[in-house]
């Protein structure tokens, strides 16, 4: 196996909310262009986890980190960086869909580069196509662009906000528990498209969910009370885990 | 059976109360609107609107000069009420939990309870004893009294776009300032329009402190540091004069001053609708 | 916490050990029918198809544990490993029934020479040992006895060498004791190669370690 370079190295990771520590001295490696899973119980901090990777967790009033993430090779909470050039590398799509309410489909997929200066019509348009056709959405929304981007189904608001993630271009997508809100037909659809996306996107993905950990990723890191208990490859880690508290609760007993 | 037979007959009877209800809120607005509409109808002519205000004596004449007067008075307090409220509401939205914003919001609240004749005496005190009645008075006053109307209405038109559309813009790596402008305003602006239309609505129909700050004034529009004619104070001295063609014109003006309230509502309405299902 | 995947958990473990005591039991039959020269072949010959018939049945409640509750680590172990010993049980019991054959057909131990009986005799007791050390290992899931079954493994394979060099060597009157007693060997070390088979599945199913017990 070629070697792999790692896209995130995490040091030391902590965050809190006020005076609530919920990520204690975390310390990971993600690799590139793979699934990564984040899988533990309700408050575990998997959600903090992936919200320190594009600096979205301290946008929370009285929210801090402290530690290093390393992307790309580069500390991301350096003093210089700017963290609006970093979410820009990264794509992040939410529990619950979110497109912008007021804005048509296509609108929607075009915002990120929109709201970002772009105005040429033929690069928006091939960029809008390329993207939505990447979500698997393209065939279904092509005739009916303009209508609003709440006027689609579940699944499908999902796979639209997949689309603007992937329009701006990232290197990376942060996905938090993308299919909770879903029913099982969407789902499945999504975890095809997280697997193709793995072809040229490092993902990580937040789910609750240990079956889907276990089909859609190839890593998988366990965190139990906002610290990191086992991390390794999904093979392994769900056929002989090597932490007993991992064990007990992929098995189901507890949580 | 018969606990049944009561909850239909208490459930006819309360929608018949609620019905009652709607109508009796609705006839006084209904009852204004037709009696405006039928005593003023007849005053509206072309020179109704194109003539400025007859003297003593004078027979004909119209409000041309007033609708002027009150579009340059209330258009220049919107240049500083509309932009200042805004950027307070703005701010009191999305930096809620700062220190500062309770105090900004007690205050906004206070000052929007203020008897407007108060604001009027207080625009006297500073602007009048400078520079004389005069419209910049009179658009100062209703600034002050349009503000805050302008500050909450803002406010909650912004906190209603929910937190979520706010993430998905900062994770695209939309910086927050454009983030606000482009995304929340645009998500927001239904209810800030209405907002900046009741505001309107309100100083346009204001008298008393245009009253103590500008004064009737007969003529055309003769600049900033002097009056200008006014509707609503048109209606007061026309209305109680013994003149009947003045009277027939204080009808005439209360009815232009409905169709203009009536017509921002209805612009506003069509320029913000959803245009898409 | 009792969960769902538990009592089909518990169904498949009784089934495994009761298949494991006909087993221990058929082959028991087998070895002293042959030595003692007693028949037993029919009463072998049922044994040996209720135990086919319990490896199907034993697959079947694995297969159905995995389709309905995803099972993961130690639960998923637990149905690999089970699903491979049914199979090595069915295996002595094919074996035994191979036994039971021979002798039908060719006889036992009672023509032949002192020393052959005395060299079958004692390889058989080996073995069924090992089965039955095969079948208390698993139900206490106990590691240290299953690996234990390496070392009787090497003795059987060594005895069974001797057995026939001494064979070549000593070139006994009639053909029919050599050829029957070396068929049944060649059984009895096939017997003691599944015995460590189901050590090693006892072992990766208690730690996960994958071994080899030879």
């Amino acid at each position: 196996m070629t070697h792999m370079s790692y896209k995130f190295e995490i040091e030391n990771l902590n965050a809190w909310f006020g005076s609530k520590h919920v990520l204690n001295n975390i310390s990971i490696k993600i690799r590139e262009k793979a699934v990564t899973a984040v899988i533990g119980p309700s408050g575990c901090g998997k959600t903090t986890l992936i919200r320190c990777l594009n600096r979205m967790h301290e946008i929370v009033p009285n929210a801090r980190v402290s530690g290093k993430v390393l992307f790309n090779g580069i500390d991301i909470y350096n003093e210089d960086a700017d963290p609006v050039q970093i979410r820009r590398k990264m794509g992040m799509v939410f529990q619950k869909p979110n497109p912008f309410p007021m804005m048509s489909i296509y609108d929607n997929v075009a915002a990120g580069l929109k709201l970002n200066g772009i105005r040429d019509k033929k690069r928006l348009d091939e960029v809008v196509e390329r993207s939505l056709k990447m979500a698997i959405l393209w065939d279904e929304v092509k005739d009916d662009m303009d209508k609003s981007g709440a006027s689609l189904s579940g699944g499908q608001q999902q796979r639209l906000c997949i689309a603007r993630a992937l329009a701006v271009e990232p290197e990376v997508m942060l996905m938090d528990e993308p299919c909770s809100a879903l029913d099982p037909i969407a789902t499945a659809k999504i975890e095809t498209l997280i697997r193709m996306l793995a072809e040229d996107y490092t993902v990580v993905i937040v789910t609750h969910n240990m079956q889907q950990a276990a089909r859609v990723s190839d890593f998988t890191a366990f965190l139990y009370l906002g610290e990191l208990i086992e991390y390794g490859s999904t093979k392994d880690l769900f056929e002989n885990p090597k932490n007993e508290l991992t064990e007990k609760y992929i098995t189901g007993q507890f949580g | 059976m018969a606990h049944y037979t009561v909850r239909k007959i208490v459930d006819r009877s309360m929608r018949i109360l609620a019905y009652f209800a709607l109508i009796a809120a609705l006839i006084p607005l209904f009852s204004i609107l037709g009696e405006v509409i039928l005593k003023g109808a007849s005053s509206i002519n072309i020179d109704f609107l194109t003539q400025p205000s007859p003297t003593v004596g004078e027979a004909g004449g119209g409000v041309a000069n007033a609708i002027q007067g009150t579009l340059i008075t209330v258009g220049l307090a919107s240049l500083i009420g509309v932009p200042l409220g805004l950027v307070s509401g703005i701010f009191l939205s999305e930096y809620s939990e700062a220190k500062i914003s309770s105090p900004i919001r007690f205050f906004n609240d206070v000052l929007s309870g203020f008897p407007s004749i108060v604001v009027g005496i207080f625009s006297y005190a500073l602007i009048v004893r400078a520079i004389g009645f005069s419209v910049t008075a009179a658009a100062f006053a209703l600034a002050i009294i349009m503000t805050p109307i302008v500050t909450r209405t803002t406010e909650e038109a912004m906190k209603l776009v929910p937190a979520t559309v706010r993430e998905a813009a900062i994770a695209l790596g939309v910086p927050l300032w454009r983030t606000i402008v482009s995304v929340v305003l645009s998500g927001a602006k239904k209810g800030i329009a209405t907002g900046i239309l009741l505001a309107l609505a309100r100083i346009a129909g204001e008298s008393a402190p245009v009253l103590v700050t500008m004064g009737y004034w007969r003529w055309w529009f003769a600049g900033l540091n002097q009056p200008a004619a006014n509707l609503t104070l048109n209606i007061y001295i026309f209305a109680i004069s013994p003149f009947e063609n003045w009277q027939a014109l204080a009808w005439g003006s209360a009815l232009v001053l409905v169709m203009f309230i009536l017509g921002i509502n209805i612009i506003v309405r069509a320029a913000t609708r959803e245009k898409y299902k | 916490m009792s969960r769902l995947i538990d009592l089909g958990l518990e169904q498949l473990a009784s089934m495994i050990f009761r298949m494991g005591e006909l087993a221990y039991k058929t082959v028991s039959l087998s070895l002293e029918s042959y030595i003692e020269g007693t028949n037993a072949y029919a009463q072998v010959q049922d044994l040996s198809e209720v135990l086919v018939v319990m490896a199907d049945e034993t697959e079947d409640k694995a297969f159905e544990l995995i389709a309905r509750f995803q099972p993961v680590a130690s639960d998923l172990r637990i149905l690999k490993s089970y699903m491979k010993i049914a199979y090595d049980f069915e295996r002595y019991g094919r074996y035994a029934l191979d036994v039971s054959q021979v002798q039908n057909r060719l006889g036992g131990l009672e023509q032949c020479e002192r020393w052959i009986h005395e060299s079958v005799r004692e390889m058989s007791e080996k073995v069924l040992n090992m089965v039955r050390t095969s079948v208390d290992s698993l139900k206490s899931h106990d590691v240290i006895l299953a690996k234990s079954l390496s070392e009787t493994e090497k003795q059987v394979d060594d005895m069974y060498f001797k057995y026939l060099d001494k064979l070549v060597e000593k070139a006994p009157a009639t053909n029919r004791c050599t050829i029957s007693s070396v068929l049944v060997v060649r059984y009895l070390e096939r017997i003691a190669d599944h015995a460590t088979y189901i050590g090693e599945s006892i072992v990766y199913l208690a730690t996960g370690e994958k071994i080899k017990i030879r």
